[in-house]
């Protein structure tokens, strides 16, 4: 009478991962249903990063700010907020006179330029 | 060659798994919800038994699970007198219904826009998911807390079973339409679209139903009480485990008793058919599910046919994640 063989088996089923609740999103069925496309991710990345240099290389320097209704004004950059609703500036140069420091909106300002030496 | 059975024991939860669902088959495989005393349902791969993540959210024991058939949405019953719906993507909490009493059982219908709810509180409620904050409709009837409630006859119909009735209701009118006694407290029901065929479970008898007039088709007696069972999608064999902590599997035509495991270590709570009937899970007092061929000796999931006149190797530890050694539970076997 042959000894049945128990059935062979690759590997154990995979159990909880210590604290992490699960649900990977790096699943190929998360990212098919929920995910942004990884390419999307590094993009933004990419763009964000370009961004804070871009602010931190104007720090110091004069900068030429166009605002709404044509109206451009030139200052020393100095800082923006953590969400970019703001830039600090000093030396603010305006038909009125030169304010020591200022706050320009973001939202007021269409574009700003700046010399790199 | 003689196969002998290879349970696959998936472990996490800390409590006993009182209750276990699958979904239909989708682009990304089918997947398998487990209820647990310890309040926290896991999401797992339902061919290899892979954990994917665990719904975290209920305050108490949860009774009931269920996944829709895409396996997009989960809903839970707990003893936290809520009802809860999930992403089962991402895991997130969805939604809450509040009830007034512990919840023993959720189904969805097969567009997922409507959630069944039965509990301690003897009501049924019908919640529309697209309004969640909306009183859901209620039906009365029961005179005993409702075990389990499911939808049928295309979600036209409802069946409801309490302790000792098994009730088929109306969905559009909310009215009994008929009822069966059963002789002792229903222990578990399953609906089988294909054939309208309700599988019931009490005392030591797997009996099964018409679920459009309730009339009995058939019941086979097991040497046990079983607390659940459920019949193969080609209705060629059914399983069923009980208090005796073993699984039984039948030959459906005949009654004839096919195959008996041994392997959990506490009564068996549930057990179903996987969607393409290659497994079956059961969910154990023990805190284990674990999964079984169908036909056993067959490469499936996990699972590797032999090639007869090799050996198979024993490790020492258990593999690592990467390697995908084949190997036995048992000494090895030279043929």
């Amino acid at each position: 009478m042959p000894v049945p063989v128990p059935v062979g088996v690759l590997r154990l089923p995979r159990g909880p991962e210590g604290s992490s609740r699960g649900f990977s999103p790096t699943s190929p069925r998360f990212q098919a249903l929920l995910g942004e496309p990884v390419a999307a991710q590094g993009v933004r990345a990419t763009l964000r990063e370009r961004y804070l240099r871009g602010l931190g290389a104007a720090r110091g320097r004069p900068t030429r700010f166009c605002l709404r209704a044509g109206v451009c004004v030139e200052a020393v950059f100095g800082a923006a907020d953590v969400g970019a609703m703001a830039f600090q500036v000093d030396a603010l140069r305006t038909p009125l006179g030169v304010q020591a420091a200022a706050l320009l909106r973001c939202t007021d300002v269409l574009a700003y330029s700046f010399l790199l030496d | 060659m003689a196969m002998r059975q290879t349970p696959l024991t998936c472990s996490g939860h800390t409590r006993p798994v009182v209750d276990l669902a699958f979904s239909g088959v989708t682009p990304y495989g089918y997947f398998l919800i487990s209820a647990c005393k310890d309040g926290k349902p896991m999401l797992r791969q339902g061919d290899t038994g892979d954990w994917i993540g665990t719904f975290l959210g209920h305050k108490g024991a949860v009774w009931g699970a269920t996944l829709n058939t895409d396996a997009t949405k989960a809903a839970t019953a707990a003893a936290d007198f809520t009802a809860k719906v999930w992403d089962a993507v991402s895991g997130d909490e969805l939604i809450t219904l509040a009830h007034k009493h512990i919840v023993k059982s959720v189904d969805f219908t097969q567009d997922s826009n409507y959630l069944l709810t039965g509990g301690q509180d003897k009501l049924l409620r019908i919640y529309d998911l697209s309004k969640p904050e909306a009183e859901p409709d209620v039906v009365s009837g029961h005179t005993s807390g409702i075990k389990k409630a499911l939808w049928s006859s295309d979600d036209k119909q409802i069946l409801s079973a309490d302790d000792k009735t098994v009730r088929l209701w109306d969905r559009s009118t909310m009215t009994e339409v008929k009822a069966l006694n059963v002789a002792m407290s229903v222990s578990s029901m399953e609906y089988v679209p294909e054939g309208q065929i309700l599988v019931i479970t009490y005392g030591k008898t797997i009996a099964f139903h018409s679920a459009e007039t309730l009339e009995q088709i058939k019941s086979f007696e097991a040497p046990a009480t079983i607390n659940s069972a459920s019949l193969h999608p080609a209705k060629e064999c059914l399983v069923a485990g009980g208090e005796d902590f073993k699984l039984y599997k039948y030959d459906y035509n005949t009654g004839e008793e096919l195959e008996s495991y041994k392997g959990h270590f506490g009564p068996i709570h549930c057990v179903r058919f996987s969607p393409d009937g290659e497994l079956y899970a059961s969910g154990s007092e023990d805190g284990t599910l674990r999964l079984w061929q169908t036909t056993v000796g067959k490469t499936y999931g996990l699972w590797k046919c032999v090639v007869p006149g090799k050996c198979v190797l024993v490790p020492e530890d258990l593999p690592s994640e990467n390697s995908d050694s084949v190997y036995s539970s048992t000494p090895e076997v030279k043929a």
